[in-house]
């Protein structure tokens, strides 16, 4: 079996500091194209999650006006999920706290070519 | 007909003394067709009298169909059915709001407020009626009952204050502000195009749901509470960060000023208007 499109992208993703778990979702139905998440993180209901939030996200705006959604980022109390789509996929982080979050925006602008 | 009107018509078909009634005609009052939603509640009245919310039914379609005091009868009904229902209490105060009657509508959600403390639309009404109040008392320079003109002046004091909440945060820059609602109505601040027309409640009601994401998100992962979602556009970079009462604060900025700077001025903007909601309590 081929390795994933997606393999290196995660791995660097999940290096960043404070990064629990990175992943590819369809936007459409939620699913897990391909992850790399820390014991313990759920990433299928990440990815339903982030991916559902990303598409309200882009049709809200569509419908607001104001055009393409490139990068997302949920901040709560305890963590950070960030996100970043393209042609019906997108690229999922979810962070602790303390992660840096620029540093992560930067990787996940970078690698969006791989969602293509 | 929608699925849900029909089912439920059929359902009350088979059992015209069913309480589905109640569902159908909260159907049809959704769907705006008042006149058969009025109906369905009418006939459901004459089996169930003695049922408030049945009245309480009534009297929100009354109120759709723009019928307040037949509303307010209705809810005057359920309180002596139920004394203690908060949907009257709410609705009572919405009716005497609308007809200038501050000092009564106050009273009205008060109880209603302390009743259930946790709608916060409940809330949000009784912080608008008190700065009415309060400014009308103002305008009326102290006076008991405060009169039409002095309404009307509070009215315009409100409007003018709630659309300037946060023009000097924002200066001249490429940025806009709003604060709205729980309702996803907006209770301050201003959208307007390049063009100069005023979209604020159009872009509030889009972008309420993305709240409503960023909350299922968090609940379900266990973040705790969400503190902004900032996402970026080929056009602009929008910013949403949670004020009192449910309500929530919405900046969105040119897409060629710093990611940074626009969630500095969404701090401010929030913290703004939280200062402006709690002025009342």
């Amino acid at each position: 079996m081929s390795a994933s499109p997606f393999e290196g992208v995660l791995s660097m993703l999940i290096r960043q500091r404070g990064v629990q778990g990175c992943m590819v979702v369809g936007e459409a139905d939620g699913i897990v194209v391909d992850s790399n998440v820390q014991v313990g993180i759920q990433s299928n209901v990440v990815a339903a999650l982030a991916a559902a939030l990303y598409r309200k996200a882009r049709l809200c705006s569509a419908a607001a006006g104001l055009s393409t959604v490139g990068f997302l980022q949920l901040e709560a109390e305890r963590g950070h999920i960030c996100a970043i789509g393209r042609d019906g996929l997108v690229l999922v982080t979810l962070a602790e706290p303390r992660a840096h979050i620029g540093r992560i925006r930067g990787a996940m602008l970078e690698s969006l070519s791989v969602l293509a | 007909m929608s699925e849900e009107i029909r089912r439920l018509s059929e359902e009350l078909a088979r059992d015209p003394s069913s309480l589905v009634f109640m569902q159908l005609g909260e159907a049809l009052r959704r769907a705006g067709q008042l006149d058969l939603g009025l109906k369905v509640a009418h006939r459901g009245l004459e089996r169930h009298a003695h049922n408030a919310d049945a009245h309480d039914l009534l009297a929100r379609i009354r109120v759709d169909r723009g019928e307040l005091q037949e509303a307010f009868d209705e809810w005057d009904m359920v309180l002596r059915l139920a004394p203690s229902h908060v949907g009257a209490r709410k609705g009572m105060g919405y009716v005497l709001f609308k007809q200038g009657k501050l000092s009564e509508a106050e009273a009205h959600l008060s109880t209603a407020a302390t009743q259930d403390r946790g709608d916060s639309s409940i809330a949000t009404a009784l912080r608008m009626v008190r700065r009415l109040l309060r400014y009308a008392h103002v305008a009326g320079n102290g006076h008991d009952a405060p009169g039409h003109d002095d309404l009307i002046a509070a009215q315009r004091r409100v409007e003018e204050e709630a659309r300037e909440l946060f023009a000097d945060i924002l200066g001249e820059g490429e940025h806009t502000a709003l604060l709205l609602n729980a309702d996803g109505l907006v209770a301050a601040g201003l959208y307007v195009t390049a063009e100069g027309e005023d979209v604020s409640q159009e872009v509030g009601a889009a972008l309420t749901g993305v709240r409503d994401e960023a909350l299922r998100a968090v609940r379900h992962l266990d973040l705790g509470a969400w503190r902004a979602v900032v996402y970026e556009t080929d056009l602009a970079t929008v910013a949403l960060a949670p004020a009192l009462d449910e309500s929530m604060v919405l900046v969105a900025a040119s897409h060629t000023v710093p990611l940074g700077f626009v969630r500095r001025v969404l701090d401010r903007c929030v913290q703004r208007a939280t200062t402006w909601l709690e002025e009342v309590e």
